[in-house]
């Protein structure tokens, strides 16, 4: 490569190329006068001789010019030129590709967050997930992280890796007491090589000692994260050695985590990180560590040198497979490697298709900007055919035509994608903030490099696709009608290809909106679906005073002073206690005996979910009491076996009979059913009625409070805080939310789908609205000397708009034709997501059509109406 | 046809002829349009000012070097001289110059080829 060089020399090139020539020239001229010319003729003659002289230095300096990319900046500096001259159609353009481009840009900013990114560890190429798999199942319920036991087996025995981690997937809630307060914070519990396997070096500091885990709760010790340590601890780097506070035991913090490491999974952000031994302090689950059916525990093994991901896989199941077949009971289970990823590779198949079909909707909005971007780039190249002509009868070639046209669609792309980034940058914070504020979960989604490759290459090829056609369509003709007239040229053909343009859009939109409908109405499908609880004016907090190390008797205490206190206060109706709330996450299963009814074969009895609860449960939640009653003080102090079951599992097993007073086996103990309850919601929104049974609540230390409030949510919630306070200033509630926030997370996905659909469907109809009435209007102009001629000859105001609104509804119908078909296909995709109404709804198909049509008619009627406006006078003057 | 002189033969002729006159002697630009005009008894009217992008090329190339300097009449002149690589390359181009004038000579000529 010797262009380098170039560049500093060719100044010196050029000067020395000019004195050459021009000294070419002078002994020219002095051999001409010697040969007995005057010196003027002697000068002119060697001019003569010489040649074109700008022409000749400009071929000599080409010869040393970077070709390519100077007469691109060329180009570009043209075309900087042609889009200033035109700004409205510049900003036309760059809007409507930012609309396009800034959508696609946003959705691949959360796919880049959940599915490309790796996590910030060292050579997470030789790092692999592990898993058990149940290799009957099928899907994410065949995966299963590990059991203590379990994972400790694989970690001693393996003989493929040369580092096995384990990790507790669920971020803990814990309570950091300072200054004589607590405060919330995430805790995670891992093995002691964590830090070691994965490759990450402490910011300072150390991390865990090998066996720290094992050596038993001794003197723990905490590593905390960066962003805590910044944040909380005023980044003071004195603070190693010291003790924070966590659930009421004291941890000796022994390192900071780099900054760009927040974890191994996606939406988990610990502040601190402690030792696997710390589990029964921690979590207050004293038989967690020795059981071998608790599977809670993620793990990550670094390959020895030269071992496959396959090698150690199978390694892997044979140790897991011998530990299972030692219990009969057990499925047989083995176990699977995958690469290390922030959304662990079972769980990515759900992700891809959510973020996947996401995708596909801003597909569509690009095509539709680019459609219209298409249009007004064909629009302005028929008003700049003069000028193009001019330029190839002057010898541009066509090649050269075309490169100047497409660098002028490169570069409106190009600031469409500029504006596609920073219409990012603002929506990503709005659209992070759809996701409840009460699921513990951070989501981080930077806009990194990928997402900046991915809005540069899109915009190349938008500016590609809207640029190329125009270019090429705008380049074939003849010369000579175009520099001789202009007004004729405008013939069927191209208007054909603009019609055409508009009837895709079209199409497109109706697909978008049909699937906006859709799911907009399957959200308020979803919102009044009748969870069977009250969905507003409840007030929830979830507590664990266990966790500071409460006996069973004090937790008794806690709870009781707590409901006392909670219901004295003002506008307090009601208020009760439960271990779980309809459509949590969690899930118990109990065996029943029913005489009558024999269990699956497999099963130790008929699987029944269960919740424990308090007395005026089923009150405070609004849940009806359709038979019998409520559980009393008595039931629970009594512990004799009471059950209320709901209305689903009483015609299920003694239908056409009173459940009242009917007795069953919950596992060994008799129960007599006292109540019977409406059936609710319990799993999913979507779920077929469910047998459900509750039992009452005795003491436990993690419970859900729940009050029913008239004096608003907000307020009361503010005054359970202050109860709660008084009682123990260090219990922390680990969530206090209204019941219409909690339910904020079942209709999550609905609600997601919903907007975003909603939003994309309506800058989806903008744009083919824009391009619709761009054709339109440019047809009417196209067409001023006819329409005169025609009102000329006497068609009135009305036969003009009629005229102008059959050309315009004749795209939009065939766009809305072709738009049903698709959409048919199309929203089958959708089918998963949609509550209570099916993919093909006709309803939804018929009215979105005709909203389309009527915007459409609208669109169409305002040039329309400038056409009926026309003055035939004026207009065939001018012809 | 009106204009019989056409003003490059075929791309890389004229740089081929200024090898060749700078594989006799290094010259100036002004020399060298005069060399070719008269070995060529002027039946090639090349432009002289062509002749200024060619030898840039050749330049560019490193098939020939220049230098400042003041000619035997006492003028101040850039000399050009040809380098290793232009003479191999001035070879290379006159042998398959050669074989595609035999070629073009052959199929123009076709009652001369049976006659050898």
């Amino acid at each position: 490569m010797n262009w380098l060089p170039n560049i500093f020399r060719r100044r010196a090139l050029y000067n020395d190329l000019a004195e050459e020539m021009r000294l070419h020239l002078e002994e020219r001229t002095e051999q001409l006068m010697r040969e007995g010319m005057s010196r003027k003729e002697a000068e002119q003659a060697a001019r003569r001789a010489f040649g074109n002289r700008t022409v000749m230095e400009e071929r000599s300096r080409e010869v040393w010019q970077w070709p390519t990319l100077e007469s691109i900046w060329a180009d570009v500096r043209y075309a900087v030129r042609q889009l200033k001259n035109s700004p409205g159609f510049s900003i036309t353009v760059i809007m409507s590709l930012t609309l396009g481009l800034g959508a696609n840009t946003t959705i691949f900013t959360f796919v880049n967050a959940l599915l490309l990114r790796p996590p910030a560890v060292a050579a997470t190429a030789r790092l692999v997930e592990v898993m058990e798999r149940n290799p009957k199942s099928s899907g994410i319920e065949a995966y299963m992280p590990f059991s203590y036991p379990g994972y400790v087996n694989l970690r001693d025995h393996n003989h493929t890796l040369s580092g096995f981690a384990a990790f507790d997937g669920d971020p803990r809630t814990v309570s950091w007491s300072h200054d004589g307060q607590g405060q919330m914070v995430y805790g995670q519990l891992v093995s002691s090589n964590f830090f070691s396997v994965l490759g990450v070096e402490p910011s300072f500091g150390r991390f865990f000692q090998a066996n720290e885990d094992q050596s038993g709760p001794g003197a723990p010790t905490a590593v905390i994260s960066h962003s805590f340590w910044q944040r909380q601890l005023g980044s003071d780097r004195s603070v190693i050695g010291h003790a924070l506070v966590f659930n009421g035991a004291s941890y000796t913090v022994v390192g900071v985590a780099p900054p760009s490491f927040t974890g191994i999974l996606i939406g988990s952000r610990p502040d601190f990180w402690t030792t696997l031994a710390m589990t029964p302090t921690l979590i207050h689950d004293p038989d967690r560590m020795g059981s071998d059916t608790s599977y809670w525990l993620f793990s990550i093994g670094r390959l020895k040198q030269g071992v496959s991901k396959n090698d150690a896989q199978a390694d892997l199941s044979v140790l897991t497979r011998s530990i299972h077949s030692s219990d009969p009971h057990e499925a047989i289970m083995d176990a699977s490697a995958f690469p290390v990823q922030l959304v662990p590779s079972p769980f990515r198949g759900y992700v891809a298709a959510f973020t996947g079909l996401l995708m596909a909707a801003v597909g569509l909005v690009l095509l539709i900007a680019c459609a219209n971007a298409a249009n007004l780039v064909l629009a302005r190249a028929i008003a700049r055919r003069r000028e193009l002509a001019v330029r190839s009868a002057l010898g541009a070639s066509r090649f050269r035509i075309i490169r100047q046209a497409l660098t002028e669609s490169l570069m409106l792309a190009m600031m469409g994608g500029a504006g596609g980034l920073l219409l990012a940058y603002w929506s990503i914070p709005a659209l992070l903030s759809l996701k409840p504020a009460t699921i513990p979960v951070s989501i981080e989604a930077p806009l990194d490099w990928r997402v900046f490759s991915f809005a540069f290459v899109a915009s190349i090829l938008t500016g590609l696709v809207f640029g190329l056609g125009a270019a090429l369509r705008s380049t074939r003709r003849d010369l000579l009608p175009a520099l001789k007239d202009e007004r004729q040229l405008a013939g069927p053909r191209r208007s054909r290809l603009r019609g055409s343009i508009v009837i895709a859009q079209i199409t497109v939109c109706l697909v978008l909106l049909i699937s906006a409908g859709l799911c907009v109405q399957s959200l308020f499908n979803a919102r009044s679906i009748d969870p069977g609880f009250s969905t507003h004016d409840i007030a929830i907090a979830h507590l664990d005073p266990g966790s500071l190390g409460y006996t069973e008797a004090q937790d008794r205490q806690f709870y009781l002073q707590l409901l006392e206190r909670v219901r004295a206060l003002p506008g307090v109706n009601a208020a009760s206690l439960s271990d779980y709330l309809p459509l949590g996450t969690s899930r118990t299963v109990h065996g029943i005996h029913i005489e009558g009814f024999s269990p699956p074969p497999e099963l130790d009895g008929i699987h029944v979910q269960v919740a424990y609860v308090a007395p005026d449960f089923f009150n405070t939640m609004g849940i009806t009491v359709l038979n019998g009653r409520e559980f009393s003080s008595q039931d629970i102090q009594s512990g004799a076996g009471k059950v209320v079951v709901n209305q689903a599992m009483a015609t299920h097993f003694w239908p056409g009979r009173n459940p009242i007073g009917q007795h069953f086996k919950d596992g060994k103990e008799s129960v007599e059913i006292v109540g019977v309850v409406k059936t609710g919601k319990y799993r999913s929104l979507g779920e077929d009625p469910l047998d459900f049974m509750y039992l009452p609540l005795g003491a436990q230390s993690q419970e859900f409070l729940v009050v029913r409030t008239g004096a608003g949510e907000e307020a009361a919630l503010g005054e359970i805080r202050g109860v709660i306070q008084s009682l123990d200033p260090n219990v922390v509630p680990m969530e206090m939310e209204s019941i219409s926030q909690y339910m904020a997370l079942p209709l999550f996905a609905a609600h997601t789908t919903g907007v975003l659909l909603a939003i994309f469907g309506s800058v989806a109809l903008l744009l083919a609205t824009i391009g619709l009435s761009g054709v339109v209007s440019y047809s009417v102009s196209q067409r001023t000397n006819e329409i005169g001629v025609r009102m000329a000859l006497g068609a009135d105001r009305l036969d003009v708009v009629k005229l102008i609104l059959k050309q315009g509804m004749l795209l939009t119908g065939i766009g809305i034709l072709c738009g049903l078909v698709l959409s048919f296909a199309a929203t089958r995709v959708l089918s998963g997501l949609l509550y209570g109404i099916k993919p093909g709804d006709p309803a939804t198909f018929a009215a979105i059509s005709l909203f389309l049509a009527a915007v459409a008619l609208v669109s169409c009627y305002l040039p329309a109406r400038r056409a009926a406006s026309i003055d035939p006078m004026k207009s065939l003057r001018t012809e | 046809m009106t204009n019989s002189a056409p003003r490059d033969l075929f791309p890389g002729a004229l740089e081929m002829m200024i090898l060749e006159s700078l594989r006799r002697q290094p010259a100036h630009g002004y020399a060298l349009v005069q060399h070719i005009q008269q070995r060529s008894n002027n039946l090639l009217q090349v432009e002289e000012g062509s002749l200024y992008p060619a030898l840039q090329r050749l330049l560019k190339a490193r098939l020939v070097k220049a230098e400042w300097g003041v000619s035997a009449t006492n003028r101040r002149v850039r000399t050009y001289q040809i380098t290793a690589a232009g003479l191999r390359h001035l070879e290379e181009q006159i042998s398959s110059f050669e074989q595609m004038f035999e070629g073009i000579a052959l199929v123009l000529n076709p009652g001369k080829s049976t006659a050898n």
